[in-house]
């Protein structure tokens, strides 16, 4: 049996926050901030390690492809939403062949994940981040010196 | 230290400490302009922030937060706004039925506009052309929700930069533009994502409430520190929002497109 075709849902180090039709994800350990749209979420909530990709697939009713569910299990991955590396079925195709070919076959939405990193505190009240002391001086940094990564310190 | 005064603020107790009483005095009239007069003295057994001002033998001071020494300076212009801004950042992130997020803000026909966006973003000179408008002024720097979600004012007065060989920052009221400050907290009507490019058109892209939340949360101060309450907050906040994003021109010229924009399609 393939392992990668029983993917689990990644539970530790992430906050979990129903969203209406979607689901938002915050990763403790990167700081990175998830959106899964419903079919995202839903792929995403039946990996519990027992079912498989077709038996996902199958949940979704004569409508989706399985390929829609691999496309899902693949952003997930990417987004390191999952227990472990699976093994992508697309390899060598491009995300836009895909897209294309799921996109005829299927009338369920396709899956998308759309993330962000937070940056600490500081980062996001003042960046700090300059090209010459004046920017330093509106931004209230702890120098005025605007060194040569372009950072105030 | 011998002086020390102690203080809660939005619900953080914060204790400030030198050893010259005159620094502890400066310190304690920069926090108290901070926060808006938002302080109650308190015992200072039971706080959880400390800000320490000791002084060198060269006459300069340092500040030095929770043991950790940030800087060390004379104690001038720069090294209290310096102090003021770790003030602020201190109470938005460590408090814990409040959500800070670093945004401009305005109500609008009894809801909230909300502008999250980095330093240097342009928030503030939009912010103050919306007021110029009409709009009621909340705030240049944080949007403040509580639990449910509601928009608290944080009207500070506007820190207005001019850019060009000479940098100068002006600090003006909302009643010099002809505006007034906001009292109550009010929901959240419209979250635009933007920024300043010049002489661009805008082309408005409409987002979910959880696309919205993604791009707030890297301007929520909490959200490392306060996570679950934090997520909770912003779906209170988002669910009922709409949630635009577009580059915008010149914030004279555009207030008044966006006013109607917003108008048209959210209020």
């Amino acid at each position: 049996m393939n392992n990668s075709q029983y993917p689990v849902a990644r539970k530790s180090g992430l906050v979990v926050q129903e969203m209406p039709d979607e689901v938002l994800v915050y990763d403790l350990n990167t700081n990175k901030a998830h959106c899964l749209n419903q079919t995202a979420a839903r792929v995403w909530k039946a990996c519990d390690g027992k079912t498989s990709i077709s038996e996902i697939a199958s949940s979704f009713g004569k409508d989706a492809h399985e390929d829609l569910i691999w496309l899902a299990v693949d952003q997930l991955n990417e987004s390191e939403l999952l227990d472990g590396r699976v093994a992508s079925k697309f390899k060598g195709q491009s995300r836009r062949e895909v897209l294309k070919k799921i996109g005829l076959a299927s009338v369920v939405a396709l899956p998308v994940i759309a993330s962000l990193v937070a940056p600490s505190n500081a980062l996001a009240a003042q960046s700090c981040s300059c090209v010459n002391p004046t920017d330093c001086l509106t931004q209230s940094c702890p120098s005025t010196n605007c060194n040569s990564v372009g950072r105030c310190a | 230290m011998e002086n020390t005064f102690c203080f809660e603020s939005y619900g953080v107790r914060i204790r400030l400490e030198s050893d010259s009483a005159e620094i502890l005095a400066k310190a304690v009239e920069t926090a108290s302009s901070a926060l808006l007069g938002q302080m109650v003295e308190i015992d200072c057994a039971r706080t959880e922030q400390t800000f320490a001002f000791p002084s060198r033998l060269d006459g300069d001071f340092s500040i030095i937060r929770n043991g950790e020494s940030i800087t060390t300076d004379r104690p001038g212009k720069l090294f209290w706004k310096f102090f003021d801004s770790l003030v602020r950042i201190a109470v938005a992130e460590w408090a814990k039925t409040l959500i800070f997020v670093h945004a401009g803000c305005v109500g609008w026909r009894d809801k909230a506009i909300i502008l999250p966006a980095n330093s240097f973003y342009g928030k503030t000179t939009f912010v103050a052309e919306l007021v110029r408008h009409g709009a009621i002024y909340y705030s240049d720097e944080y949007a403040v929700f509580d639990e449910s979600g509601l928009v608290l004012p944080f009207a500070r007065r506007l820190s207005l930069r001019s850019d060009g060989n000479g940098f100068r920052e002006a600090q003006i009221d909302a009643e010099e533009l002809g505006g007034v400050k906001g009292q109550e907290p009010i929901p959240l009507g419209l979250v635009f994502i933007t920024r300043f490019v010049a002489n661009c058109s805008p082309e408005y892209e409409f987002l979910t409430a959880g696309q919205g939340a993604v791009e707030v949360i890297p301007q929520t101060i909490g959200i490392r520190r306060n996570t679950a309450f934090a997520l909770k907050v912003l779906k209170n906040a988002l669910s009922d929002a709409i949630i635009v994003k577009s580059p915008r021109p010149d914030a004279g010229k555009y207030a008044r497109e966006f006013l109607e924009f917003v108008d048209r399609t959210a209020f």
